[in-house]
Order: C-alpha cells, then sequence, then structure tokens
C-alpha cells in the first residue's frame, strides 16, 4: 500500500469490452488518465472511438469491464458522471432554431439550474466565448465557428470538471479550429481534464498524451514527442511505378518500408542522407518522393500498417444514435 | 424529476412559439368541420342543423385538441433525428421526466388550441356562463392530457417520421369516429356503441359535452376514472419505452424498425 493516496484518475478504463451482436466493437481496453490531463484518442473509423466515447459519455454501456470517470462508474452512477461531465458531439447537438442564449438557458434547465442561473450562466458563457452579439438570433444563421464555439459553450454550461470531445472541430478551417483549440487550452489550464478524438493530426499534437487506438485496442499510448520519437529517425514517403519491386528491392539493402497506400513509407535515421542514392539505384520509376519529420499519421501506419483516414477500415463503423441498420 | 420536465416542457413550448401561426391555420379544420360539415350534416339530421351543430361543437373541440396533441407527439419521432435530444440524453434526468415532460407540453399545446375554439361556442347555439367555461377547461385538460398521452405512447415507438403519421392515422382517426363526438351514442348502432365503451376518446369528448352542454353519456365519475386510468397507463407505458435498451442512447426505439 502507497503511503500517499494517489488523486482519483480522471478516466479509469479497466478490460473494457463492448460487442454489438458479432461485432467486438472494444476488446478489452484499458485506459488511465489524470486529472488535468489533455488526452487525445487517435484512430481510424471503425477502430472504436466512438464507441470508447459514447461510454465514457453514458451514452452506451460496457458489455464487461468498468469505465469510471473521476471515480463514478459510468453505468451505476450514471447521473453523477453527467453532472461532472460536459460533452461536445461530432454532429450538431444545438436546437438550431433557437437562439444561441435560448439553447444554453435550456442546457441549465436540463442540468437542474434555476432559471435565474441559468440565465445568468449563459449570458456569461456567451460573453466569455466572445458569442454575445450573435447570441440572440437564431442558431441556424451562425458561422460554423460561432455553431461550435456555441457548442462549447453549451457543455461548459454546467462548469464540467471533464470534458469531452467528439472530433469537434470536424468540417471547421483552420482559423475557426485555432480559435477553438485556443478555448480548450484554456480550459485544460483552469484545472479541467480534455478527453479528445479528432482526424486532425496537428490538432492532435496540443495532447498531453494519445491513445493509438486500433481494431478495439489500444496499440499504443504516450506523449506526442514519444511516440513520435518511437520511429527511429525521419520518413521517406515514395510513390512508384511499382511499389512491390520497389519495396523487395529495398527490403534486400536491409530498409523496412511500410505500405503507406498510396506508395511506401520507408523509415532511417538519416533520411536525407540515403535518399539520393536509393533514387539513383531503384529499379523502379520514382514519381515521388518525400522526406519529412515523423508524423503522428506516420507512427500509426508503422504500427499498424495502416493509416489513420481508414476508409479501406476493415471494421463495420459502429452505430451511432438510432440508426442501425 | 420536476426540474427535468419543466426543462423539457420550456424546450418544447419555446419552439411552439417560434410556430405560433400555427394556431391560426389550426383553427381551420375545427371550423371547418363545425360550420361546413355541421351545418350541412345538421340539416339531414334529425336534430335539425342548428341543434347538430350545438350537440357537435364539443366534439370539435375534442378534434382539435386530439390532432394537436398528436401532432404533438411527432416532435418526438424528430427529437431522436437532431443532436439537441443527444445533449438532452447526456443529462441527468430520468428518462421518465422526458415521458411527462413531452406529455405535458403536447397537452399544454393542445389545450391553447382548444381554448381558442371556445368563443366560437354561443355562435352554435352553445350557451357560456362562468361556471360552465370553467367546466369545460378543466375537461378539456383533462382530454388534452389522455390526448397527449396517447401520443407519446405512440410516437415513443417509432422511429421513422414518415411512418408515424400514417400510423397515428389508422390509430387517431377510427378512435375520433367512434367516440361519438359527431353523432349521439345514445342512438347510435349497438356495435358502436359497444366500440364507443373501449374508446378513451369517448369518454373524453363526453366530459367535455357534459360540461358544456350538461348532456352526458357515461356516468361523469366514471369518465373521469377511465380517462385518469388511461393518462396513467399511457404514461407508464411511454416510461417504459424511453427506459428500455441497454444503451441510453437511443431512447427506446429498439424494436419497431421500419425498412423500406
Amino acid at each position: 500500500m502507497p503511503a500517499v493516496a494517489s488523486p482519483t484518475p480522471a478516466i479509469e478504463v479497466r478490460e473494457l469490452v463492448k460487442r454489438y451482436g458479432q461485432v467486438e466493437a472494444l476488446k478489452g481496453l484499458d485506459l488511465t488518465v489524470q486529472p488535468g490531463e489533455i488526452f487525445g484518442l487517435l484512430g481510424p473509423n471503425g477502430a472504436g472511438k466512438t464507441t470508447l466515447f459514447s461510454i465514457l459519455a453514458t451514452l452506451r454501456s460496457p458489455t464487461t469491464g468498468t469505465a469510471r470517470v473521476l471515480g463514478y462508474d459510468v453505468t451505476a452512477d450514471r447521473d453523477r458522471v453527467r453532472r461532472a461531465m460536459g460533452i461536445v458531439f461530432q454532429e450538431p447537438a444545438i436546437e438550431q432554431r433557437l437562439t444561441g442564449r435560448d439553447n444554453l438557458l435550456l442546457m441549465g434547465l436540463f442540468f437542474g439550474l434555476p432559471q435565474a442561473k441559468a440565465r445568468r450562466r449563459a449570458t456569461e458563457l456567451l460573453d466569455h466565448l466572445g458569442l454575445t452579439e450573435a447570441a440572440d438570433r437564431p442558431a441556424r444563421t451562425l458561422s460554423g465557428g460561432q455553431r461550435r464555439k456555441l457548442e462549447l459553450a453549451r457543455a461548459l454550461v454546467t462548469d464540467p470538471s471533464i470534458l469531452f470531445l467528439d472530433e469537434a472541430t470536424l468540417g471547421l478551417d483552420v482559423d475557426a479550429r485555432r480559435v477553438f483549440w485556443a478555448e480548450v487550452r484554456a480550459m485544460a489550464a483552469a484545472g479541467r481534464t480534455v478527453f479528445f478524438t479528432t482526424h486532425y493530426m496537428e490538432e492532435a499534437e496540443i495532447a498531453d498524451r494519445i491513445a493509438l487506438i486500433d481494431t478495439g485496442r489500444i496499440v499504443a499510448l504516450d506523449t506526442p514527442r514519444a511516440l513520435k520519437a518511437r520511429i527511429g529517425g525521419g520518413v521517406i514517403r515514395l510513390q512508384t511505378d511499382d511499389d512491390a519491386q520497389a519495396r523487395t528491392w529495398l527490403a534486400a539493402r536491409g530498409f523496412t518500408a511500410t505500405d503507406a497506400s498510396p506508395g511506401l513509407m520507408v523509415v532511417d535515421p538519416d533520411p536525407a542522407a540515403v535518399l539520393p542514392d536509393m533514387l539513383r539505384h531503384l529499379p523502379v520509376k520514382v514519381r515521388r518522393a518525400e522526406v519529412h519529420e515523423p508524423s503522428l499519421e506516420d507512427v500509426f501506419l508503422g504500427l499498424t500498417g495502416k493509416g489513420l483516414a481508414g476508409e479501406d477500415g476493415a471494421a463495420p463503423a459502429p452505430a451511432r444514435g438510432g440508426g442501425r441498420p | 424529476m420536476i426540474r427535468g420536465i419543466y426543462a423539457v416542457v420550456v424546450l418544447d413550448l419555446k419552439r411552439a412559439w417560434l410556430d405560433r401561426a400555427r394556431l391560426v391555420t389550426g383553427l381551420a379544420q375545427p371550423l371547418l368541420y363545425l360550420f361546413v360539415l355541421g351545418a350541412g350534416l345538421g340539416s339531414s339530421s334529425r336534430m335539425g342543423g342548428p341543434g347538430y351543430q350545438r350537440f357537435i361543437f364539443a366534439g370539435v373541440v375534442g378534434l382539435s385538441l386530439l390532432f394537436t396533441a398528436v401532432f404533438m407527439a411527432i416532435s418526438i419521432v424528430f427529437d431522436r433525428q437532431i443532436g439537441f435530444f443527444k445533449a438532452v440524453l447526456v443529462a441527468p434526468i430520468p428518462r421518465a421526466a422526458i415521458a411527462f415532460g413531452k406529455i405535458t407540453s403536447g397537452a399544454i399545446q393542445a389545450f391553447v388550441q382548444g381554448v381558442i375554439l371556445l368563443p366560437f361556442a354561443p355562435l352554435v347555439g352553445v350557451p357560456l356562463s362562468l361556471g360552465s367555461i370553467g367546466l369545460a377547461l378543466g375537461a378539456m385538460a383533462l382530454a388534452a392530457m389522455t390526448f397527449s398521452a396517447i401520443g407519446v405512447a405512440v410516437a415513443s415507438r417509432f422511429t421513422s417520421t414518415t411512418v408515424f403519421p400514417i400510423v397515428s392515422n389508422t390509430i387517431i382517426l377510427p378512435m375520433y369516429f367512434l367516440s361519438g363526438a359527431l353523432y349521439p351514442l345514445s342512438t347510435a348502432r349497438p356495435w358502436m356503441r359497444i366500440a364507443a365503451h373501449f374508446d378513451p376518446v369517448a369518454y373524453a369528448v363526453d366530459l367535455m359535452r357534459g360540461a358544456l352542454l350538461g348532456e352526458f353519456f357515461f356516468p361523469p365519475a366514471l369518465s373521469l376514472g377511465v380517462v385518469i386510468a388511461v393518462i396513467a397507463v399511457l404514461a407508464a407505458s411511454s416510461v417504459r419505452v424511453f427506459n428500455r435498451g441497454e444503451d441510453d442512447s437511443v431512447l427506446g426505439a429498439v424494436s419497431l424498425r421500419w425498412r423500406r
């Protein structure tokens, strides 16, 4: 027994399994997120991201295993978890016909705030997020960035100590995304835990730690820097007329080439030094070659042999909402 | 629980306020029944034109209440498809509060739609006094709750906005036509009279007619009992639907799925 009690983890997942009929979306997942951490979850579609997210957000129940948020079990203490968290969903979760202010007011009521307090909180949040001017127009007339900020405001109505963001910036332009994440960072600086999923690699970089998830399992979990260091060098991306032949040729010379369709990924401690020779001697025509610092995408590719975009994802995406076929 | 119900009601009424024009357009159908159908059928009825219109007034109020309440219940089917409800579903309120809130808000909207018909009563020979207005409002409130409970009980079982109106019509229209809203049950064919005994709409309409004209077909105590029991049973059944399923994300919409 340790003498000093460790703080209650913000998120604690143990041997979490979720099955939809025959499909096992999560295959025994373990995960611990510390309070105040910004934690990112990365993986292709169908990897189990949304399922894990829904379970933590109390929208789905685990098949077996446990998930706790701030020490509360997501099934047994569902309402406690709900009071402590704020969620920004991938799809809009504001009533488009009502004003931003009404949306926030209603959320306050749904979370049990008295009318006057809910009203005050709405004004406070609108002001804080710079939405005051847009507050009294129907939400559908706001810009994409404003609407996302409104979603964030909605998630913050209850002053949650943990914030869940599921692909929260999907479809936003670069500027709006930057503004959005600046807000999120401020939330974290104020002591909130942030747990997010994203498709944008550069967004993932703001995480303190990242879990890479594939086919229902966590394949790597570390700081972004450490994850990228794992790759052990720089990355060369090649596109040739015959990738298979190029790969055999590279393997014969001691390089490990991973299929990165399109093209190949080669990792080397000093890619700039080996590339000229490689280009000169490769027996196939090289259409494109590029050297870059390892990205999280490369890390994932190196670990799983597939990209994060995952259009060809083998596992079916878990259904969400009411639309399971 | 109370706060949850309150929140659902505020949400629905705020949305209804955006559609307040519907209060006016919603008048068209009952007024057509009252003044056109009523006058036309009335002239060939034993009661005579004015007598018939006077008789069906409560039935037309019932029509307005019933169709408004059921139409409002459709919002449940829509709500399941919009994101806002996802945010509602992660609020720490019991699913029962959503069911009760939906029934209440549907009833309020139906009630308002019904109330604006009352000023037309004297035009068809239904005298209004303070007493009869008071009784009528009470009966209308109960009827509105009953119809809204029916609507929510049906709507809670559907996920498709295209199928629900069809289904509700096959349930709601027969209930309305068998209720004696448009003809006196006392002189109706025996099978229709028997059917009316199993039709909650009949009791609700009879209460309203009794309140306005003092003419009852069922004993008022029986009607009160039936109506309250129906509200309780249907509310409980909607709560059960909302609560079912391992997952909390679908609001009970698991068993009925319509394929195109």
